[in-house]
C-alpha cells in the first residue's frame, strides 16, 4: 500500500522494559517513529479494554513489553498479562484481526537491539498487511 | 397533567420487549391510566403516516426496542426521535445491538446468500434476491437497504435513558413508567431500571476462591448449585454485567450463568474485553504451554463475551478483508 | 391507479407492509405482501457451541 505508515501503539513497564528500550536508545540501535510508546507501571496491568479502544481509535497494531517470565518486578504482573493477552489474541481472531496485529514480547535490559529489531520487523509486516479497516 | 403520550417501537427486534409491557399484566391498566399510547405495532393499528402525522415533541416517551439493521429501522428511529420529547433504548438489542448483532460476526452478502439461496430448505428456482426498488406491471414496490452492520440505536439518534434487559423485567418498566410519571428520572444517559454495580454483587451464590484451571462447557460437568460459576470453570459474565434485572437474578436462580444482557457496569466501554480480562485473571496457572491448553478450553470467546454486546463493543464488527 | 398502502401491518410479531393496487373499477388488480426484515439468524448461529442455541434462538420470536 502506498504511504501508509502504520501506527503502533506500544504500552512498555517501568521495569525490565523501559530499560530494554533505553539500551535500545543507548546502543545506538534505531527503530522506526511508528510505534508511539506508553509507559505503565507493569505489563500486567495493560488491561484489554485499553488495547481494543486503541484498536478503534486508530492502531493498526499494538505492542505490549514486560519483563521475563520470572523477572516481573512486581512478581506476578508479567503472568497476568500472559494469560489475558492469549485470549485476547483468541478473540481478535474472531474479530478478524491478522495475528501480527497484536504481539506481547518480554524484554531485558541486555536486549536493546532485539526490542529496536521487533520494532522494525512489526512495523514492515504491518506496513505490508495495511491499515485496520476503520467502520465509516 | 394530561396522560402521558407513548410511543413504542420495534426495529430488528423480536417482540420480547413489547411483551415485557404486556407482563405487566394488571398494572398494565395502570399504565394505560396514566398513558395514552400514540404507536405500538404490536398491540394497535396505528400506521407510519399516523407518526409522520404527530407534531414535533408532542410524544412524551418512546420506547424503541430492538437494533437497527436497516434503512426503514433507521429511518423510524429519526422519525421517533423528531416526535418525542424523550427517547428510550429499550431492551438489550436497542441498547447493545443484541442477539441480532451476533451478524456484525458475519458479511452482509453471506447472509444474503444463505437466507435466499443456500439453506437447506430454501428453493429459489427464480434466483431472485429482494431489491429496494422491484418493478410490478402495477407500479414500484420498495423495501429497505440492508445494511452492512448492524448498529445501536444511540449509534444513530440521540437517546435520552436506557432500559436493559433481554427481555426487561416487567417490574423494572413499571418502576420506569412510575419515575416518569412523576418526573424522578436521572440526568439525561442514564441506565435506569438498573444498579450502578456489576452483577456479583446481588449474586447469592457463595464465593470462595477464583483459581481456575480449567473452563468447561455446561454439559461437560456436573456443577455445584450454590457456588460460583466462575469457580468452577462455567464462564458467567456477573462481573462485567450491570446488576439489577431481578432479586435473585433471574438466570442464576435458574442454575444458569450470566449471559450478560444488560450490559457492562458503570464506567465500562467494552463488556467483552472486560470480561476476558477476568477470566484471563482467574487462569491458576504460570506455565505458558498450560495457560494455552485452558484458553484452548473456552470456545467461541466472541459468542460468548459479546453475546448482546457486538454492536455496542469498540470494534462492533468483524473485519473482512 | 389507485394505490393502497397499508404499512406498517399490526398486532402481530414481525414486520410487514402491503401494498394493494386498484383498478379503474376499483377492484383489486394485484395485492402484494413485503418483508422488510431480515435478521440473519440462520447464518450468524452457524459455528456457534451446541449449547448456546436454546439461548440465542428464543429471541427469534419473544412472543
Amino acid at each position: 500500500m502506498d504511504n501508509f505508515e502504520p501506527k503502533i501503539i506500544g504500552f512498555y513497564c517501568s521495569w525490565s522494559s523501559q530499560m530494554g528500550v533505553d539500551s535500545a536508545g543507548l546502543e545506538g540501535a534505531s527503530y522506526p517513529p511508528n510505534l508511539r510508546l506508553i509507559r505503565v507501571m507493569c505489563s500486567g496491568s495493560v488491561d484489554p479494554e485499553v488495547i481494543i479502544q486503541a484498536f478503534k481509535k486508530g492502531a493498526d497494531g499494538v505492542l505490549i513489553l514486560g519483563c521475563h517470565l520470572g523477572n516481573c518486578h512486581y512478581r506476578n504482573g508479567n503472568y497476568s498479562a500472559l494469560r489475558r493477552f492469549r485470549l485476547l489474541q483468541k478473540t481478535l481472531e474472531q474479530f478478524g484481526l491478522e495475528r501480527e496485529r497484536l504481539r506481547l514480547e518480554w524484554v531485558s535490559v541486555a536486549e536493546g537491539k532485539r526490542f529496536a529489531g521487533l520494532v522494525g520487523e512489526m512495523t514492515e509486516r504491518l506496513r505490508r498487511l495495511g491499515p485496520l479497516k476503520q467502520l465509516s | 397533567m394530561g396522560k402521558l403520550k407513548f410511543a413504542l417501537y420495534w426495529g430488528a427486534a423480536c417482540g420480547g420487549c413489547d411483551v415485557a409491557v404486556v407482563d405487566t399484566h394488571e398494572k398494565l391498566l395502570d399504565i394505560a391510566a396514566a398513558a395514552d399510547i400514540l404507536f405500538w405495532p404490536i398491540a394497535m393499528d396505528f400506521k407510519y403516516h399516523d407518526v409522520e402525522e404527530i407534531a414535533d415533541k408532542h410524544v412524551d416517551v418512546c420506547l424503541f426496542s430492538g437494533a437497527v439493521r436497516n434503512s426503514e429501522n433507521e429511518h423510524v428511529a429519526h422519525l421517533l426521535r423528531q416526535k418525542s420529547k424523550v427517547m428510550v433504548a429499550f431492551g438489550a438489542c436497542a441498547q447493545l445491538g443484541g442477539i441480532p448483532g451476533l451478524a456484525n460476526e458475519k458479511r452482509r452478502q453471506e447472509i444474503l446468500d444463505y437466507v435466499y439461496h443456500g439453506s437447506p430448505s430454501t428453493v429459489s428456482q427464480k434466483g431472485v434476491y429482494p431489491q429496494e426498488t422491484t418493478s410490478v406491471p402495477e407500479g414500484e414496490l420498495r423495501l429497505p437497504k440492508f445494511y452492512d452492520t448492524v448498529m445501536t440505536l444511540d449509534q444513530v439518534v440521540d437517546v435520552d435513558y436506557y432500559l436493559p434487559g433481554c427481555p426487561p423485567e416487567s417490574a423494572r418498566i413499571l418502576e420506569v413508567v412510575e419515575a416518569i410519571v412523576t418526573g424522578n428520572l436521572p440526568p439525561k444517559g442514564a441506565v435506569v431500571g438498573a444498579l450502578d454495580k456489576a452483577l456479583c454483587d446481588s449474586c447469592p451464590r457463595k464465593r470462595e476462591e477464583k483459581k481456575v484451571k480449567a473452563f468447561y462447557r455446561p454439559q461437560e460437568i456436573l456443577f455445584d448449585l450454590e457456588r460460583c460459576f466462575l469457580e468452577q470453570g462455567l464462564i458467567c459474565l456477573g462481573p462485567a454485567t450491570r446488576g439489577g434485572c431481578s432479586d435473585p437474578p433471574r438466570c442464576i436462580r435458574s442454575n444458569m450463568p450470566c449471559e450478560g444482557c444488560y450490559g457492562p457496569p458503570p464506567d465500562v466501554t467494552d463488556q467483552g474485553a472486560k470480561m476476558l480480562s477476568a477470566v484471563g485473571s482467574i487462569i491458576d496457572s504460570q506455565d505458558p504451554s498450560e495457560i494455552k491448553k485452558v484458553i484452548d478450553g473456552i470456545v467461541d470467546p466472541l459468542g460468548t463475551f459479546y453475546r448482546f454486546g457486538l454492536p455496542a463493543s469498540a470494534l462492533r464488527k468483524k473485519r473482512f478483508a | 391507479m389507485k394505490t393502497i398502502s397499508i404499512d406498517p401491518i399490526t398486532r402481530l410479531e414481525g414486520h410487514g407492509k402491503i401494498e394493494i393496487f386498484l383498478n379503474d373499477q376499483g377492484d383489486v388488480e394485484n395485492a402484494y405482501f413485503q418483508v422488510p426484515e431480515l435478521r440473519g439468524f440462520e447464518v450468524f448461529c452457524l459455528g456457534r457451541p451446541v449449547e448456546v442455541l436454546p439461548r440465542i434462538v428464543p429471541r427469534i420470536c419473544g412472543v
